[in-house]
């Protein structure tokens, strides 16, 4: 009876010792993610003052050099911020308001720069000014309880947890969105944007389930006997559209169809692969057949790649008026390696349709636009878009740098005003 | 005279086998250019590395380094400067130079990094894996990365940072379901409301459930990452969705006020 009970004792005091032990890891753990989320915010809030201040300097010159040097500072004090404020565990919703916020006034700064329009700066950003200086000053207030917290970083995640949060953050996050759809409102390219990526262009009657599922059976041939489940899209989707999952013996996949007139949105097969025994250009060829039996008759090729299951081949539509391909409005399918079938299509950007805007394209000389050490090896002339929602005329160059440890890039440059939209390095 | 023939036909002896003959067993009869991907192009680029036409890595992908290599190549022995490796120009190429298969899948599968040019002795041209095991991805010459082509604006590293997502988020939900989670990633780097990068949206504080509980760094099956290069190629069975969630798990009582899309296994897809 005395040997159990010093057994006992024993076991409970190492017992406890352990989750001493093991109390203190957590509280160290916690002490550490505590003092990584404080300096962030920390970060965040003094980096959100700077920002104010290079907004409101921005104001204060006539002269071009010292409003690029602000703008500079504003985009990349933009960029910080936004950083910081992502890395904090805070309200998603909010999180989400900052990060738009501050990226919009970075954009704008950046386009600004680049534009040279200092009058439309001046107009906008007094206001703009005026609900930053608003929205620093009630962050520093709503995060002062972050400090308060004793370095408990449990308790400040409670709170942001909890059904009925802190109030504190209330006025920012009010005033974010009102100041988000004032300051920043949608522009033009914006809305024309929302509106093809909701693909309102779609003016077809709409089908019916039956019609849906019979579409999917004349489009893959190959699945026409599976076993179907059709399922309409959720009333809130941005456009409507069926899901129809299949099942045949290996074959397990999905296609998606609009409701308007429909077109297909994408298709995927998964089955097991076997060795791959078709050479590359069969299976380029085989591709074609497929676009041919989708009905995709306007589109060229654009690039190819080999993984261990199967080829993604990209395809782009062809402007009917000067042969360029329009990247925009691509379609992507997936071949399997064994016998070229269709394993996957999705053609949601092909079916957004583009329109065009006629544009020129002004000649450039390669040999002054590039460094000595550089050759062009190939010009094509493309659409794509120019980062706001415009597209436009380029000339895509595959220009290579270098002697016999050459580095090859492709260059996108606007064929009219001759800006680089992108550059790629192609390894 | 006699022992001038007798010299003349020892120097042509030699020169004989010291010309690698190994056309016979070079190379499968396809025909591969840009964008191919295997034991092919291995081949094709230790050979164009033994004559000292390549010099990058050696992976078993056909980029635009090995394309210019090739072309050179073809240029320089007077074939039809096309960049694609087709019957003649792999004959050619077989004939001038040597390839020891055995080596060159050895340092891949070991992850070490390595050479192959003409003239220097294998063994001089080797770093060997510090962590000595075999890799895993099962062919990265030069050390790092995974044996798969990607659209250029993505890296390995994103492919290894999405699979582990998509695994630890999703791994129990039907293929469609994993590549519609990948998509969800891919759409939130576009979105102006959330991180431009890869890392940057995953590691999102409260963003993912597999963070928070550790799961993201269970390793990645195969199924996975073809999940995300579907993604990445351009495929989204969540119809442009920038947030998912288990209704039978999901805490957050915000989610529920998302506009939805559509379900897929366990998932809810919303905008």
């Amino acid at each position: 009876m005395r040997t159990m009970l010093v057994i006992l004792t024993v076991a409970v005091i190492g017992l406890g010792a352990y989750s001493i032990d093991l109390h203190r890891d957590k509280e160290n753990l916690q002490r550490t993610v505590h003092a990584q989320y404080t300096e962030k915010l920390t970060d965040a809030s003094e980096k959100l003052s700077y920002l104010q201040r290079a907004v409101s300097q921005s104001l204060l010159f006539q002269d071009e050099a010292a409003v690029h040097n602000e703008l500079d500072t504003i985009w990349r004090l933009s960029s910080d911020v936004r950083s910081s404020i992502s890395n904090l565990p805070i309200d998603q919703e909010m999180s989400n308001d900052w990060l738009s916020y501050l990226g919009r006034l970075g954009d704008e700064a950046k386009k600004t720069a680049k534009s040279g329009d200092f009058d439309a700066w001046r107009e906008k950003m007094p206001e703009i000014s005026t609900n930053l200086q608003s929205l620093s000053e009630e962050w520093q207030v709503a995060t002062t309880d972050f400090y308060r917290q004793d370095g408990k970083l449990d308790v400040w995640m409670k709170e942001v947890d909890s059904k009925e949060p802190n109030t504190t953050f209330d006025n920012v996050k009010k005033n974010l969105k009102d100041y988000g759809e004032s300051d920043f409102p949608l522009t033009l390219s914006e809305s024309d944007w929302q509106k093809k990526v909701g693909l309102e262009a779609l003016q077809d009657s709409l089908i019916t389930e039956k019609e849906a599922l019979e579409k999917v059976k004349t489009l893959f041939p190959m699945i026409k006997d599976a076993t179907f489940t059709v399922t309409k899209s959720s009333e809130n989707a941005t456009y409507p559209f069926y899901h129809v999952q299949f099942h045949q013996g290996v074959r397990l996949g999905y296609a998606d169809l609009t409701e308007k007139g429909g077109h297909l949105l994408s298709y995927l097969v998964e089955r097991p692969v076997d060795e791959a025994k078709l050479s590359q250009e069969e299976v380029l060829k085989k591709a074609e057949e497929h676009l041919k039996k989708l009905g995709m008759n306007d589109v060229a090729f654009v690039e190819s790649r080999e993984n261990h299951l199967a080829w993604h081949v990209t395809f782009a539509r062809v402007n009917p008026s000067d042969n360029a391909l329009i990247y925009a409005d691509g379609v992507q399918l997936k071949i399997a390696k064994d016998n070229g079938e269709l394993l996957g299509a999705n053609a949601m950007e092909y079916i957004q349709s583009e329109t065009i805007k006629p544009q020129t394209a002004k000649p450039i000389d390669w040999n002054t636009f590039f460094q000595d050490d550089v050759r062009v090896e190939e010009v094509k002339k493309i659409y794509t878009d120019n980062g706001q929602f415009d597209q436009r005329l380029c000339y895509q160059v595959i220009a290579v740098r270098g002697g016999k440890s050459s580095e090859t890039f492709r260059v996108v440059i606007d064929a009219e005003n001759h800006n680089v939209l992108k550059v790629e390095y192609l390894s | 005279m006699r022992l001038l023939s007798i010299i003349f036909s020892l120097i042509f002896a030699i020169s004989i086998v010291s010309i690698p003959q190994n056309d016979a067993i070079a190379f499968t009869e396809q025909q591969i250019a840009r964008g191919a991907y295997g034991d092919d192009v291995i081949e094709l680029q230790s050979r164009l590395q033994y004559l000292g036409f390549y010099t990058s890595k050696i992976d078993g992908k056909f980029g635009y380094n090995t394309y210019w290599a090739l072309r050179n190549f073809q240029e320089k022995f007077g074939l039809p400067v096309d960049g694609i490796a087709g019957p003649q120009t792999k004959k050619t190429l077989a004939g001038h130079s040597d390839y020891d298969e055995k080596w060159v899948k050895a340092q891949l599968k070991a992850g070490n990094q390595f050479t192959y040019y003409g003239g220097k002795p294998l063994d001089q041209q080797v770093v060997k894996n510090p962590n000595g095991g075999n890799n895993s991805a099962g062919g990265n010459g030069g050390g790092g990365g995974t044996n798969t082509q990607l659209p250029p604006k993505y890296t390995d590293r994103d492919l290894q940072l999405m699979a582990n997502a998509v695994y630890g988020e999703a791994r129990g939900e039907p293929y469609e379901g994993q590549v519609a989670v990948a998509a969800v990633i891919l759409n939130r780097i576009e979105h102006p409301d959330f991180p431009n990068t890869v890392s940057g949206v995953i590691f999102q504080p409260r963003a993912f459930t597999a963070v928070a509980d550790g799961q993201i760094w269970l390793e990645p099956n195969q199924r996975a990452k073809e999940a995300v290069i579907d993604a990445m190629n351009g495929w989204d069975p969540s119809e442009n969705a920038i947030y998912y969630f288990n209704p039978k798990t999901a805490t957050s009582d915000w989610i529920w006020s998302r506009p939805q899309i559509k379900q897929i296994g366990e998932h809810i897809f919303c905008s």
